[in-house]
């Protein structure tokens, strides 16, 4: 695991993300100011309904949208103040994704999809110089996840359930202080999403670092031992008696 | 890293990326092909339109004699300083001089057998030029000339006897005790008159006095010695060679030459240096005028053809050069479309640390390993299509069964072709550049794409 930044306990620190977006003529406020912080290793689930700003949230958290107003820190660095190809790097080797739909590349495979991070981290030279070591936690990963015998198939020749788990592997593969997911189940049917969500949380424990998944799923937050609740762009409940502020 | 990785998989995993190579190799190739036999075709008009004149050409104007006790001046002077440069090869003398051909014998069916040219009409208006056989062919292509005609067996009946002593009397020549003279005459001529190796010719001319004005003619009867081929017609129709001395005589001792042809070892390398020089030597020697018109190169004397070929060159170069914008577009729409079809992708990689420079970079590296395989498979195809062009027309000739490239309607019996190194890095360069310019026009576009609207879409 990633040592933390110095002078922070927070894998993931957001403070006083607003965003609104300007449909027609109309501002649309979907964030209203949202504080989190999530301390290393702990996973927490983000609920609340269809509309709140989830997503949006992650999506700033994860450095892919730009707030209207406010910070986020990736494992102690000021992520939206950074240029963006340095942006591009904290992406690479702090933030794991997992999306609902996988967002695998189709033309790669199972093995080079999980490569797929360590390959934009590294120049030619360097990437031929950590080849076998990076294939080989590659293999550790996809084996773990049942899927040694999958490792050369495309993701059109997988299910849903073996697509999701190559996404963790590839969300995994750099080890990264927090991973966020978007409904990592939300597309997959119960007992599938069990398995993926067991070997995430098997994998958590081992690991430990730190997850922000948004979910539907009360199977799922309850695996969580911190649940935040948002609702028209406000957190409004924290299991976290102190997580909160 | 990954942008060679992925461009390579994107150009290999799909199938439409193929079109724009293909498009590129045909258009490199087309473009290689098409060039070396144009340059071909112009070297050969080049050729042409150079004709039977030498490297340089040396013609002092104060030929004329006004004194007739006077002998006319020779050239042997003047060929002892030409021929003295290292750069030269040989040197030649030459009387030129006009005149009419009448087959001796033949006056009442002149009417019919009339000589007939396609500029100046029923004129049998003749170039009489007088050589020296040994230094003429130094200079110029007239023993091929000879050979193509006495070698050849359907006409060797109408070549010289010796071709080394092309003015030797014809055998089982008639004794009928008219001074033997020797003619050269140009085929298509020879074959107008309906001549025959051995006959008799009337050569009739008209020498001006210098001092009177007053024209005078003369006239020789010559003796054919058979007949030669340039294969430039209006040399065979136009030309009759003479022994300079004999041609002298005719005129009446006028002059002995009128102009030195020079060949010279490396024209392309030492042709201007070497006139100029001369043009001095020459002039010091006082052997010519010196006001600068005597002593050409044969460019000089063709300059404004010549030019015109050059202009025609770099014309179709340009011209063609637009094959190259259709390669490139084919690439601009393929990559177009992969944008498009893409954008899950970018916004994919944009989430796992691409940056926008690096998705620029994809993209266009996709368009360069298409200029790469196109346009270094297509300078194979092009060098090797250029090559190989003769052989491969008469297969597509015989294949589809029609006569594509008609060798009756050119002189040269094969189709010319000569590959320009510098065209063929010029046109691969040019496929690069023009590709790899349309290409960034998507790759641009690939860049500037919001990756979290690309990431939405599902
Ligand atoms: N790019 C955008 N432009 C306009 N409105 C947006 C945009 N992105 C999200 N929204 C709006 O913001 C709100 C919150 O969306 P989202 O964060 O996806 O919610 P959730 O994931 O909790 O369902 C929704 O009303 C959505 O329509
Ligand atoms: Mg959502």
């Amino acid at each position: 695991m990633s040592a933390p930044a110095s002078g922070t306990r927070h894998a993931l620190e957001v403070r006083g993300i607003a965003k609104s977006f300007q449909v027609g003529s109309e501002t649309l406020d979907v964030l209203r100011g949202i504080d989190l912080a999530i301390p290393y290793g702990q996973p927490v689930a983000l609920v609340g309904s269809s509309g709140a700003g989830k997503s949006t949230l992650l999506h700033i958290a994860g450095l892919l949208e730009r707030p209207s107003a406010g910070s986020v820190r990736v494992d102690g660095v000021d992520g939206w103040n950074l240029s963006p190809d340095e942006r591009a790097k904290v992406r690479n080797r702090k933030v794991g994704f997992v999306f609902q739909f996988y967002h695998l590349l189709p033309e790669l495979s199972a093995l080079e999809n999980v490569l797929l991070p360590a390959m934009i981290a590294h120049s030619p030279g360097e990437y031929r110089a950590a080849r076998a070591q990076l294939t080989e936690a590659a293999l550790g990963l996809l084996a773990r996840f049942g899927l040694q015998a999958r490792t050369k198939h495309r993701p059109s020749q997988l299910s849903g359930g073996e697509r999701q788990r190559v996404a963790l592997a590839r969300a995994l593969i750099h080890d990264p202080p927090i991973l966020i997911a978007d409904e990592p189940t939300g597309n997959l049917d119960s007992a599938t999403g069990e398995r993926v969500l067991e070997l995430l949380f098997d994998e958590q424990r081992t690991r430990h670092f730190a997850m922000l998944l948004v979910t539907h799923d009360a199977k799922l937050a309850a695996r969580c031992p911190r649940t935040v609740t948002m609702r028209d762009g406000r957190i409004v409940g924290d299991t976290n008696g102190s997580g909160a502020a | 890293m990954y942008k060679l990785f992925l461009s390579w998989r994107y150009l290999t995993a799909r199938r439409t990326n193929l079109i724009g190579i293909v498009g590129i190799t045909v258009g490199v190739g087309a473009l290689i092909m098409i060039l070396s036999i144009m340059t071909g075709f112009l070297d050969e008009h080049r050729a042409a339109i150079r004709g039977g004149l030498s490297d340089l050409v040396i013609t002092p104007i104060h030929l004329a004699r006004s004194d007739r006790s006077v002998p006319p001046r020779e050239p042997e002077a003047l060929l002892e300083i030409v021929r003295a440069d290292p750069r030269v090869a040989g040197a030649a003398p030459r009387l030129v001089w006009g005149g009419m051909i009448s087959p001796r014998g033949a006056q009442t069916d002149l009417s019919e057998v009339y000589y007939s040219h396609p500029e100046t009409g029923n004129v049998p208006v003749v170039q009489l030029i007088g050589i020296d056989v040994a230094s003429e062919y130094q200079v110029a292509n007239l023993r091929e000339a000879l050979a193509r005609v006495s070698s050849d067996p359907a006409s060797a009946r109408h070549g010289v006897r010796d071709l080394d002593d092309p003015f030797a009397a014809p055998r089982d020549l008639d004794d009928d005790g008219i001074a033997y003279r020797g003619i050269l005459v140009g085929k298509k001529l020879y074959d107008t008159f309906q001549l025959r190796v051995g006959d008799r010719v009337n050569v009739l001319t008209a020498v001006p006095d210098p001092r009177s004005g007053a024209v005078k003619s003369n006239n020789l009867i010559f003796t054919v010695c058979g007949a030669f081929k340039t294969g430039q017609s209006e040399i065979d129709s136009d030309i009759a060679y003479f022994d300079r001395r004999a041609l002298a005589e005719l005129i009446g001792n006028e002059r002995s030459f009128s102009t030195v042809l020079v060949k010279l070892h490396d024209f392309e390398r030492d042709g201007a240096a070497t006139r100029a020089d001369l043009e001095q030597r020459l002039d010091k020697a006082r052997l010519i005028r010196g006001e600068g018109d005597e002593v050409s190169t044969w460019e000089d004397l063709r300059g404004s053809l010549i030019a015109a070929i050059e202009n025609e060159r770099i014309l179709i170069g340009v011209m063609l050069a637009l094959v190259l914008l259709v390669a490139g577009f084919t690439v601009f729409a393929i990559l177009s479309m992969m944008v498009v079809e893409k954008r899950r992708d970018i916004g994919i990689l944009s989430a796992l640390g691409a940056t926008r420079g690096g998705v620029l970079s994809t993209f266009l590296l996709i368009a360069f390993w298409d200029a790469l395989v196109g346009a270094v498979s297509g300078a194979v195809l092009g060098v090797w299509l250029a090559v190989k062009i003769d052989p491969f027309e008469r297969w597509l000739s015989a294949t589809i069964g029609y006569q594509i490239w008609n060798r009756e309607i050119y002189l040269f019996d094969t189709i010319p072709s000569r590959i320009v190194p510098i065209a063929v890095a010029l046109i691969v360069l040019g496929a690069f550049a023009c590709t790899l310019l349309f290409a960034a026009i998507p790759a641009v576009r690939a860049a500037r794409l919001d990756p979290l609207e690309a990431l939405r879409y599902e």
